[in-house]
């Protein structure tokens, strides 16, 4: 039950504040609920293509090659690979999360992934044609021309700033074995095991309410023989 | 447009996958599946909240904010606004038009573009479950100290 309300927190406050506003300001509701269900439309058409081809990728595409081509020692090659992966995917931010940390699973560097969901926020192909259309051609260039250099700088200063070890961490203060628990899944929180994510498949281990044998993820790569998706232990 | 070449490719490397393996193809689609759920319920209450604020928030009163006196309060405000919403393109670029037709500066139009979606205070608990805090805080602090960095460079080139 706990659980249930704590996944469902974000909604829960939705719902209460929406109730408040219906029973207050009945125009601000409607406007308030045309907004969401364009927002909800977008998230429809995008984020299924991009969760499937994030989910082949988990199964089919080996660390080494994600290693090689976006890894830490990919250099610029990678760099505008990444920048090109970002700018022509579609889809806002949030739609990034889940695909890029599979690339940072399977060995892409912390660099590239910022680049990757910087560009996918900011440079977006077909975005640029509808900027000029309403901004005007030096306008969307010359905002593309600077961005360009900011995102690789981005990329870089996260890289210096956060440790690979620090992400994909929520709480620092949780007990030791779990955390090793935790370590050792893959973090794509993909919930096959029945918990929300990762973290509370760990806790759920701990405290003996499952087994490891339930990460359907991990399950998988003992399968290929001990070919590592999640972290690696370097 | 793109969203329509993303299902394609999907559709296309699903196809790919099943005629290679039935069985990985399967579990692809289960992996995906729980990711959709997980992402859709996540990001749904967000997207009702950031859509009760954009109601709340007149397009009127992000004019006054945005189009005001001080160039520089006005960078700044267009950033702040940007952070705190998410809005789809569609949205954002007529908006910055309207902006721009009752004397917003193009550098606070740039400033507001690149935070509104770089920058997120309403994706952060998403971020923060898949990313953890600390790459989290610097990524979002990062990009908004750049977001203003690239408005500076436009008011200097345009």
């Amino acid at each position: 039950m706990k659980k249930i309300i704590k996944k469902y927190k974000i909604i829960l406050i939705a719902v209460v504040l929406y109730a408040v506003v219906f029973i207050f300001k009945r125009d601000i509701f409607l406007t308030a609920v045309s907004i969401t269900w364009d927002f909800l439309l977008e998230m429809l058409q995008v984020l299924p293509p991009v969760l499937v081809i994030t989910a082949l990728i988990t199964v089919w595409v080996p660390s080494e090659i994600i290693k090689r081509g976006l890894g830490d020692t990919s250099g610029i090659k990678g760099k505008l690979l990444s920048l090109f992966i970002g700018s022509i995917s579609a889809g806002p931010i949030y739609a990034a999360f889940p695909a890029v940390i599979v690339l940072f699973k399977k060995g892409a560097s912390v660099s590239n992934m910022v680049i990757i969901l910087s560009s996918w926020a900011v440079i977006k192909v077909p975005m640029i044609l509808v900027e000029i259309n309403f901004l005007g051609l030096g306008f969307a260039f010359t905002r593309v021309a600077l961005t360009i250099p900011a995102i690789l700088i981005m990329g870089f200063l996260v890289e210096k700033l956060v440790k690979r070890e620090n992400i994909g961490e929520k709480t620092r203060d949780s007990v030791k074995s779990v955390k090793d628990i935790f370590s050792r899944l893959p973090n794509l929180n993909c919930g096959a095991c029945n918990y929300s994510d990762c973290r509370s498949f760990a806790e759920g281990v701990f405290q003996g309410e499952a087994t490891m044998k339930q990460c359907v993820i991990l399950q998988k790569q003992i399968q290929n023989g001990g070919q590592t998706i999640g972290r690696e232990t370097n | 447009m793109a969203t329509l070449i993303m299902i394609i490719l999907a559709v296309g490397f699903l196809f790919f996958s099943i005629v290679k393996s039935r069985k990985k193809t399967k579990e692809s689609v289960l992996i995906a599946k729980k990711l959709f759920l997980n992402t859709f319920i996540e990001v749904a209450g967000v997207m009702a909240l950031v859509g009760l604020v954009l109601a709340l928030l007149p397009p009127d009163l992000i004019k006054q904010l945005l189009g005001g006196e001080s160039k520089i309060l006005s960078t700044i405000y267009g950033a702040l606004i940007g952070t705190v919403t998410i809005m789809p393109a569609f949205i954002a670029f007529p908006l910055s038009k309207s902006l721009y037709m009752s004397g917003a500066h193009l550098v606070t139009i740039a400033a507001f573009l690149t935070t509104l979606t770089m920058v997120g205070v309403a994706t952060y608990p998403i971020e923060l479950r898949q990313f953890g805090r600390k790459f989290t805080l610097v990524r979002n602090g990062i990009s908004f100290i750049m977001a203003l960095v690239i408005a500076l460079g436009m008011g200097i080139l345009l």
